[in-house]
């Protein structure tokens, strides 16, 4: 009995997995072998942000405590509970509070999704800035990978920004006056402090209607945009600078004591 | 005439760039073998473990911790102390010791400007820690500072600025 249904199963597999539809989508098999290993890896879009191998010792969750896809993947989440939350919101000064209010009671899962949405941000805020902490410790900004830093650095002001301009759009009184205290700090650069404010806020003092459509637009489209741009700039980046640099190799000291005892047995025999 | 014909293939000279390998590149061809594994399966089980978990621990966050509202916003109603998101709140604490261009503007300027540049300042090739005996110390002094002045902001700052103990109360939104 079970072995027929085995065969069956079998056959009906097989015939989905050579049928030209299955085999127009996947042009290997399954990722069993050395060659599909490697072919699966090169010939879909996602997969191939990786190498086919990687080092051992860089791969280690020790190395990097998955901080850098840690960020990215909150920022994919990020991506996908704010378009939920978009659908219900409008930037305007009026409204945006009683949306929020909507969203938390009447929206089915809404406040499910915003809650997702304002932890992930927090979070993203903390792994960003220990991936940054990790990758300094490593060392592992220095040549070739100097320029994937700075990158990292815009990186990094970008996820700032982004929770920033997210803060205020609830309406209410904690983010009202977290981006008022913000925004009041521009106001200080020296010469240009009246004009930062205003290009900031989008009004002389205070916040107001027209800092909200402001940050509403840089939170969902200028801000991401721009951080979706300069991760495929970092990723890419980290391949061309061949992949992770793996954990520090020995100092100094230990290569000279090293040499020295090589010399010492070679002076021996 | 013979100038109109093609030339036979065998004397043509076209040349087709298959790949550039670079001296340092992972894919260089003289390399020697390093201890290296598939990408499939091995770091993407790692990285589906790391997002299933991550997902996991969000989804009952959110399920049992409800993001904050306040009362909607009033332009007339200062609360006090009035706090900046909690990752600025080291620039805020700094707010109280240094002038406000200092403190609002040129020092966390000149934090990113100096990490930006930091690749081409430390000139030191050696990634061992013990060879960056220098640059470690300043960093780690750096990081301590705003770690510190982060969580004076957030835990121990009260009406007017004032020392408040985390025990008595804590004025702090997420
Ligand atoms: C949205 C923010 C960021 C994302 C999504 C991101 C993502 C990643 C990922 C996935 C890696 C692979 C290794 C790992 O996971 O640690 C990586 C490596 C790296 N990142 Fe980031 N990163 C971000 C921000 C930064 C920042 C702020 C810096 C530094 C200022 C930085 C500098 C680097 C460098 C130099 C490497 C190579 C490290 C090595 O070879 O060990 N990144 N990044």
């Amino acid at each position: 009995m079970s072995t027929m249904n085995r065969g069956l199963l079998d056959r009906a597999g097989s015939y989905i997995t050579s049928s030209q539809a299955w085999r127009s989508i996947f042009r290997h098999g399954y990722p069993d072998t050395p060659l599909n290993q490697s072919l699966v890896m090169m010939g879909n879009v996602f997969l191939h942000l990786h190498p086919v191998k990687v080092s051992r010792k860089a791969m280690k969750i020790t190395y990097t405590w998955c901080l850098g896809g840690l960020s990215f993947f909150l920022f994919l989440v990020l991506t996908i509970t704010g378009v939920f939350l978009m659908f219900y919101f409008v930037p305007e000064a009026r409204v945006a509070y009683n949306n929020i209010q909507q969203i938390q009671s009447a929206v089915a899962f809404g406040n499910l999704v915003r809650n997702m949405h304002r932890w992930a941000a927090h979070l993203m805020v903390v792994t960003v800035t220990l991936h940054m902490i990790r990758v300094f410790y490593h060392g592992a900004y220095k040549p070739p990978r100097e320029f994937n830093w700075v990158i990292g650095v815009t990186l990094f002001l970008t996820t700032l920004l982004l929770s920033f301009t997210g803060y205020l759009l609830p309406w209410d009184q904690i983010g009202y006056w977290a981006i008022t205290v913000g925004s009041n700090m521009a106001s200080y650069a020296p010469l240009l402090g009246a004009q930062a404010h205003n290009t900031l806020t989008g009004q002389p003092v205070g916040v107001g209607g027209p800092t909200l459509i402001r940050f509403y637009t840089l939170h969902v489209i200028g801000l991401p945009l721009a951080g979706a741009i300069l991760m495929a700039v970092h990723f890419w980046r980290i391949r061309k600078d061949g992949g992770e640099a793996g954990p520090p190799p020995p100092a100094r000291r230990e290569i000279e004591q090293a040499r020295a005892r090589e010399m010492e047995v070679a002076s021996l025999s | 005439m013979a100038t109109t014909e093609p030339r036979p293939a065998a004397t043509q000279k076209r040349y087709r760039t298959l790949a550039v390998v670079k001296q340092e590149a992972i894919t260089r061809v003289e390399k020697q073998l390093e201890d290296s594994v598939f990408v499939w399966p091995h770091l993407l089980v790692r990285e589906f473990m790391a997002a299933a978990l991550m997902t996991v621990v969000l989804l009952v966050v959110s399920l049992v911790v409800d993001a904050p509202l306040r009362a909607h916003s009033d332009p007339n109603l200062t609360p006090n102390p009035a706090k900046a998101p909690w990752y600025f709140l080291g620039l805020q604490e700094q707010l109280h010791y240094f002038p406000p261009t200092v403190a609002g503007v040129l020092l966390p300027g000149f934090t990113l400007v100096g990490l930006a540049l930091l690749p081409y300042v430390d000139r030191n090739p050696s990634r061992a820690f013990e060879d960056r005996k220098l640059s470690i110390s300043l960093f780690t002094i750096y990081a301590i500072f705003f770690a510190v002045t982060v969580l004076a902001g957030s835990f121990f700052r009260g009406s007017g600025w004032q020392w408040v103990w985390p025990w008595q109360h804590i004025y702090f939104d997420l």
